[in-house]
């Protein structure tokens, strides 16, 4: 496993690459290691939930869609002062 | 030569030669380029520029005016601020309709325009954007464990499966330091990875990723305030 770049078998060295690792940005070797690790780790993958259900809540936390409308109109009405004809 | 540009008026406005990011009024209009190629319009050429304002508007009305979600939420987090964010918006939209014809269409348009509407937020507030110090990066995902250690002992380690913290996140995005939410919007609701944020946001991947999961900690921080202040504990 040599291709491992730290010690997986540390807990603090797994949770240092919590981010990196929900967001995918880690080698397959590196990811792989972290994943053996948390399969046998309740502490450290009860910190990895929590933070994978952390960024589930972002990602789906979008204002209001009428929101964007009053926007859109906003926009729109000075884009046609400009010249612009918006198209279906 | 005045046949290429009656036949073919989508290359007719993309032979600009203006960048968005350039002051305004320091580019020469499409139209009136066209125009320009000879002294006198003819009714041949006046409707050209016709055809060709309509397929810029065509182009425009499919291609950016749809990613307008996405560039209200880019704009509401670099100005904190709904109203001013919603003003950064019109303007955003603004440069990039009178500079259209330098898009290129072979690349992402979210990161076209959220260049332009960072200059323009540059150009509206003349402000000097602070350099942040890339910190260990790696401390703040332990930094997030202490969280979750913290919000385990107030009873809301369920929070997020079981509060619609919907509302809260949108505002406290709007609340972090427009350098750090300007990140959070690209990489957690768009998806984007640290490398297309990086070349959006010009500033190296370590920057990134330092000010992606500061803002994290502070907005998990935040969300933690706002359960407890909305009563909810599961214990």
């Amino acid at each position: 496993m040599s291709d491992v770049s730290f010690d997986s078998t540390n807990c603090e060295a797994i949770v240092r690459r919590m981010w990196p690792h929900l967001d995918g940005a880690l080698s397959e070797a590196d990811r792989a290691a972290i994943t053996r690790h948390l399969e046998g780790c309740g502490a450290c993958s009860s910190h990895f939930t929590f933070a994978q259900s952390f960024l589930e809540a972002v990602h789906e936390a979008k204002p209001d869609p009428a929101d964007f409308d009053r926007v859109l109109g906003k926009v729109v009405r000075a884009l046609a002062a400009e010249g612009f004809v918006k198209t279906p | 030569m005045a046949g290429t540009i009656r036949t073919d008026p989508l290359f007719c406005y993309r032979m600009g030669t203006s960048h968005p990011s350039l002051p305004e009024g320091s580019a020469t209009e499409s139209s009136s380029a066209t125009t320009s190629a000879t002294s006198a319009p003819s009714a041949v050429q006046a409707v050209s520029v016709q055809a060709i304002q309509a397929a810029r508007d065509a182009e425009f009305s499919a291609i950016a005016l749809p990613l307008l979600p996405t560039i209200t939420r880019i704009a509401r987090a670099l100005a904190r601020d709904d109203a001013d964010g919603d003003d950064l918006v019109q303007e955003t939209y603004l440069r990039a309709y009178r500079y259209w014809h330098t898009f290129d269409q072979q690349t992402d348009c979210r990161l076209w325009l959220s260049a332009i509407c960072r200059n323009a937020l540059h150009d509206m507030r003349r402000r000097t954007r602070h350099e942040d110090a890339v910190e260990d990066a790696e401390l703040e995902s332990l930094a997030a464990a202490q969280v979750h250690k913290a919000a385990r002992a107030v009873g809301l380690e369920d929070m997020y499966d079981r509060l619609d913290l919907g509302p809260a996140i949108v505002k406290a995005i709007g609340k972090l330091d427009p350098i750090f939410g300007e990140i959070v919007v690209l990489s957690d609701i768009e998806g984007l990875s640290y490398d297309e944020i990086a070349v959006a946001v010009d500033v190296p991947i370590g920057t990134v990723r330092s000010r992606l999961y500061r803002a994290r900690r502070q907005l998990q921080e935040a969300l933690m305030v706002y359960a407890l202040d909305a009563g909810y504990r599961n214990v």
